[in-house]
């Protein structure tokens, strides 16, 4: 490779200054908790504990795979749908999609509180219809809704930006050589979309496994997935320690499954994506 | 001979945008022919070609198949495949998937499929490439790979949409031969659209030239490039002086003030025309022999001929000769009657000038312009 100039190196700086100080530092610092006692001392205990959480490892990992087994399938045929639509449509429909994303995530938990609450509007509108109230809140089911809402935009995109750029030229050649408009999306459309399933799959998957927030107000309290554990773990100094641990391990855990769908995806369309 | 009807289009009319693009297209296209669709860019062939296929459907008239209307059948069910301009090759599929893709579709035994491609590989000349990945092939290949892809489903019709525009020049030529010769083997016949007059003339039984959404002239490429119908078709084939002409009688033509015995009749006495004069068809001779006199402005030397641009009375005029003359010199034209064509004027008259602008260099340029216009 060719030699960098100074004056290149000095442009690259202050993003690799950014990268240690906020990438590599907190990763270090996680890894050093999760290998230490408080007072200092190294230690497997912490790596230990993690078999106590190991229920709610897995009833998180189910959660977050429910969530999004779903977007894709409602996401899907909506990227699908949009990048069907006119041009000025499209701007239309994803400006639409994106606008919940630039309100906070708290902000639309609570919303979604206050309105699947027992005695919030939902029940209330049921009710004044002479329906019975229906309890909501503090199921799994609404947690999953609530990751599902929340992280659906995930999806969509990354499989919309996929799907609108696809040559319609292939679609006519497919038609051409005699497949109807089903036959069209099951061996030209759904395949070539392969990428941008996987990049949607891994941007839904990554935060329905670590979110807490979502699980504490919609859950009601009911459900610990693992990212309140390490929460909780987290607000006590004493605890520090494990959090630290089981963040590390699900950290690893979820490079892992990347590198897993990555190969995948590889394999699936010949080296389509970088 | 005679040869069955294969498609018809019968007061064939389509816009886009409110502007028409085919304007009451009738004609037909008989069953084993080569025909070639001829025309600058935005002249509709295009879009006639897209009609056949189904991709569009036509504002006005009727597309028959083999007698039986078909604006209705969306392209699945059309005995009709494509080869696109930029081929269309399906990137998630190797070189043996593309070419089986329209036999998997009709679900036939995977031993029939292996058989099938491979000998549709042997035909294009692509032994061994099954396993390739198409987007790592040649422009060439990747051309082969797509007529083979259309060939397989062994369609009636074939249509090529500009399919060697993208390959370089002795490509283009060998590919010509080798479309010809395809046609001639299986018996398909291929509609094929391009803008290379060229192309059209070296390859096609039959070659129909389009301009302004309207068809000008349907013949066998030596009628069209012989016996031009106006003034435009006389422009677009081949090189051409273009003239302002006067039938002063049967068989008599007078212009560039000097009347010249020719082979037409039946015009009006007096009747104004245009007159089409082929650059090879101009002997050049000593002044004292010549028809019409002037002055040498321009040489090029060709290869095969030189080129020679000739002032007669302030019409430059082409000229092809196998012989020398230097920039200067005053000469003599002798033109034989049966070399002088005689057209109806036509809205076309007149706007196609003489050769005092011409030059390679804009004449390539326009080429470029055209190709970004597709």
């Amino acid at each position: 490779m060719k030699k960098r100039t100074l004056l290149e190196r000095m442009a690259s700086a202050p993003h690799l200054v950014w990268m240690v100080l906020f990438i590599v530092a907190p990763l270090l610092f996680v890894a050093y908790y999760a290998f230490t006692t408080p007072d200092g001392s190294f230690t497997f205990e912490n790596i230990a504990a993690l078999s106590n959480h190991a229920e709610t490892f897995l009833f998180s990992v189910c959660m977050a795979l429910i969530s999004t087994v779903i977007c894709l399938l409602i996401g899907y045929p909506l990227a699908y749908c949009i990048s069907r639509a006119s041009a000025r449509a499209q701007k239309i429909l994803i400006m639409l999609i994106m606008l919940p994303m630039w309100m906070n995530l708290l902000i639309r938990t609570y919303s979604m509180m206050a309105i699947l609450d027992d005695g919030g509007f939902l029940n209330n509108l049921l009710m004044r219809l002479g329906f019975a109230p229906v309890h909501i809140v503090g199921t799994a089911g609404a947690v999953i809704f609530g990751m599902v809402y929340n992280f659906l935009p995930y999806m969509v995109l990354p499989i919309h930006s996929v799907i609108s750029k696809l040559d319609w030229r292939l679609i006519e050649a497919a038609n051409d050589l005699g497949c109807n408009n089903f036959r069209v999306l099951t061996r030209v459309i759904l395949p070539l979309s392969v990428p941008g399933i996987i990049s949607g799959l891994t941007m839904v998957f990554v935060p329905s496994i670590s979110t807490f927030y979502i699980s504490q107000k919609l859950g009601g309290g009911t459900f610990e997935l693992i990212g309140d554990t390490i929460e909780r773990q987290f607000q006590n100094p004493v605890t520090y320690h494990v959090g630290a641990s089981i963040s590390l391990v699900m950290m690893i855990l979820i490079l892992i499954s990347l590198a897993i769908m990555n190969r995948f995806s590889d394999s699936e369309t010949g080296g389509m994506i970088a | 001979m005679k040869q069955e009807k294969v498609i018809q289009l019968q007061n064939i009319s389509k816009s886009f945008d409110g502007e028409k693009i085919l304007n009451n297209i009738n004609l037909y296209i008989r069953d084993k022919e080569f025909i070639t669709l001829l025309g600058p860019s935005g002249c509709g062939k295009t879009t006639m070609l897209r009609l056949i296929a189904g991709f569009e459907t036509p504002d006005e008239g009727t597309i028959l198949f083999e007698g039986k209307p078909i604006n209705d059948v969306p392209p699945y069910q059309r005995s009709v495949n494509t080869v696109f301009q930029k081929y269309a090759l399906f990137p998630h599929l190797n070189v043996f998937e593309n070419i089986a893709f329209g036999l998997r579709l009709k679900k036939l035994p995977e031993e029939q499929i292996r058989k099938q491609v491979k000998d549709m590989l042997a035909l294009v000349n692509l032994k061994g490439f099954e396993r390739r990945n198409v987007e790592r092939l040649s422009g060439g290949q990747q051309q082969r790979v797509a007529i083979a892809r259309a060939l397989i489903n062994h369609p009636k019709v074939l249509l090529l949409d500009e399919p060697l525009a993208a390959l370089d020049l002795k490509l283009r030529k060998d590919m010509q031969v080798e479309l010809k010769n395809m046609q001639k083997r299986t018996g398909i016949t291929f509609i094929y659209v391009t803008h290379d007059q060229e192309e059209a003339l070296s390859m096609s039984d039959t070659v129909m030239v389009i301009a302004e959404g309207e068809i000008q002239q349907i013949g066998t490429p030596t009628d069209i490039y012989n016996e031009p119908v106006n003034a435009f078709v006389a422009d677009f084939i081949g090189e051409s002086n273009i003239l302002d002409g006067v039938m002063t009688a049967d068989y008599k033509a007078t212009f560039s003030g000097h009347t010249f015995d020719c082979v037409d009749s039946g015009f009006e006495k007096n009747e104004k025309v245009d007159i089409v004069v082929r650059p090879e068809d101009v002997d050049v001779v000593p002044c004292e022999r010549g028809m019409l006199v002037g002055d040498v402005t321009g040489v090029t030397f060709k290869g095969v001929h030189y080129e020679i641009i000739v002032d007669i009375r302030g019409f430059k005029w082409m000229i092809q000769s196998t012989d020398y003359v230097a920039p200067g010199d005053h000469i003599g034209l002798s033109i034989d009657p049966d070399a002088i064509h005689v057209m109806k004027k036509s809205r076309f008259s007149n706007m196609f000038g003489d050769y005092s602008s011409f030059s390679d260099e804009l004449e390539k340029l326009s080429d470029l312009s055209e190709e970004e216009n597709e």
